[in-house]
């Protein structure tokens, strides 16, 4: 039995994917000791860019991602922020890709700094998925991540999935693909004002589906919590154990206040702040 | 197994005794050894009459004659009802499931209440958007949407109660649930409510650590949504029901019993669907 991460990458015009998914190899192969795989439509920049990356990864797979980009607003905290490229549809493939028998597939922006993702193989769940998430600021939440819309389904995260090689699972993955490829119909259907495809939406809708549309143990949560920070926080530094964030207050929109984490993996949705942090670590 | 059911339809503006034919279908379908009471003083169309095992009148005067919104009887569904023990149900609900292994934990009470209603997306209701009184008087948090009596002395009590409090209903309501948040109009469940906190049976009739019997409650500020305008729950979701029944809310496949609320719902394709598909059976 084959275990790995995944990890998908593809560059556009201002976020720098590929640099994410080198610089997590290291925390992936420290804290969890796995062989990792990068799955990228620009595998060249190997040849160009990264060349002293490359060997990082155990496998570099090329995927072009389905159908045309979308684009989407990328913010940069409180007061900045830039339409920019998304080029996320490479996920729903991933069933199709991965060279593991069982594997956890992780966003770029998640930063590893404990084992926890470890217990998924010692569980007997073949799908697990975060459910519920935690702000890294406590108390701004209002049940934004709770549906994908107001009267809609379930939200779950697409950020982080382990999955078995299982005939259910491959039914699942090719359901995702099926709705990211009729996506005008099923977001209209699930009530999604927003046209940008989005992973957390395909994957809340499929679950929802496999579950007979009722609430369901489809899916199993992951062990451990994920602390995630929203893209109007900014990173500042990446520490050995943990992130220095300025979070957003709760009450104060647009001040900020330095927030230490330690030992507990976090999701990064600046991707501006993420890249400038690592640049800053080289 | 034969689960009793008994409803009360009072038609005013709003033709309950339609509804409460479509109630009657929906357990045809669904539990189909169930024997169904109507207690009304309305007509009830011939083709529809063998939907029911008894259609009974309303016991004494009809308390209701001057109001709209005809509640002052349901105390007397306990009188009415043949049956020895019953589960009374509103007419605007569906029972889209067998539910006979509620019947098996109802048959262990006397007297039992609904605490527990859920969304469409099978939450736990907790909104007290319209339970205010309840929740500043500490009444028992009960929905007379869905409760069962057995015939006993225990439960002749309660409804004995039931009876003065509805036919008292300013004062009681003005002391039990009184203050800013008094209703100005008769309440079954604040009714019901006060009886119990009176006898002080929260506890017997009640019975918090389970999940069923329940109820998909559609009023339309208790579904947990941020934006909600009107009182109209069709406006924010959409409604789906398939030929051979199967209910769907929002993309949510509905069972259980499917309190609908708002009588548009039952619209001539919704009702037609259950006369045809019983027509065939």
């Amino acid at each position: 039995m084959t275990r790995g991460v995944v990890l998908i990458a593809n560059n556009n015009e201002s976020i720098d994917y590929i640099l994410q998914a080198c610089y997590s190899v290291n925390n992936i192969k420290k804290y969890l000791d796995l062989p990792v795989t990068l799955i990228t439509d620009t595998p060249d920049l190997f040849k160009t860019k990264y060349v002293l990356y490359e060997k990082l990864f155990d496998n570099i797979i090329e995927h072009t991602p389905y159908g045309d980009y979308t684009v989407k607003t990328y913010r940069d905290g409180f007061f900045d922020s830039k339409p920019l490229k998304f080029k996320n549809s490479s996920r729903a493939s991933v069933f199709d890709l991965t060279p593991y028998d069982e594997t956890i597939v992780l966003d770029t922006d998640v930063l590893i700094f404990n084992n926890n993702f470890l217990k998924c193989f010692d569980q007997m769940h073949d799908l697990l998925i975060y459910r519920n998430t935690i702000d890294v600021c406590g108390g701004r939440s209002d049940g934004e991540f709770a549906f994908i819309s107001d009267a809609s389904v379930d939200f779950y995260w697409a950020t982080c999935i382990f999955f078995r090689k299982t005939l259910e699972n491959e039914i699942f993955f090719n359901l995702v693909q099926h709705i990211q490829e009729n996506w005008n119909h099923y977001r209209l259907l699930y009530q999604i004002t927003s046209s940008v495809f989005r992973n957390d939406f395909a994957f809340s809708i499929a679950i929802h589906i496999m579950n007979g549309s009722t609430s369901g143990d489809f899916v199993k949560e992951f062990p451990g919590k994920l602390l995630y920070s929203t893209d109007r926080d900014e990173l500042v530094t990446i520490y050995d154990d943990g992130v220095l964030i300025l979070v957003e207050k709760t009450d104060n929109v647009g001040k900020q206040t330095p927030l230490r984490t330690v030992n507990t993996n976090i999701h990064i949705m600046n991707k501006f702040s993420l890249d400038r942090a690592i640049k800053n670590d080289n | 197994m034969t689960i009793n059911f008994t409803m009360m339809a009072q038609n005013s503006d709003i033709d309950y005794v339609r509804q409460a034919i479509a109630c009657a279908m929906s357990i045809r379908y669904t539990n189909p050894d169930s024997k169904i009471c109507l207690v009304t003083n309305d007509v009830v169309p011939d083709k529809y009459k063998l939907v029911f095992n008894d259609i009974v009148s309303i016991p004494w005067e009809d308390s209701a004659h001057q109001s709209t919104w005809k509640i002052q009887n349901r105390w007397k569904s306990y009188h009415a009802c043949p049956y020895e023990s019953t589960i009374v149900l509103d007419t605007d609900m569906l029972v889209l499931s067998d539910i006979s292994h509620w019947w098996d934990f109802l048959q262990t009470k006397d007297l039992y209440f609904v605490t527990k209603p859920i969304t469409y997306r099978n939450e736990l209701l907790t909104s007290v958007h319209y339970r205010k009184a309840f929740k500043n008087h500490n009444l028992p948090n009960i929905y007379t949407g869905f409760h069962y009596f057995k015939k006993t002395d225990t439960t002749h009590t309660f409804y004995k109660w039931l009876e003065v409090i509805m036919n008292n209903w300013e004062l009681f309501h003005g002391q039990y649930a009184g203050g800013s948040y008094f209703q100005k109009f008769l309440s079954m469940d604040v009714s019901a409510a006060i009886a119990i906190k009176i006898l002080d049976w929260e506890r017997h009739v009640t019975y918090n650590s389970l999940s069923y019997p329940t109820f998909v409650h559609m009023k339309t500020h208790a579904q947990n949504w941020k934006k909600c305008f009107n009182e109209r729950w069709q406006d924010y979701v959409g409604v789906y029901l398939t030929d051979d029944l199967e209910l769907t809310i929002g993309n949510h496949k509905q069972s259980g019993i499917f309190h609908y609320t708002e009588d548009d719902f039952l619209t001539t394709d919704v009702f037609g669907k259950y006369e045809r598909l019983l027509n065939n059976a």
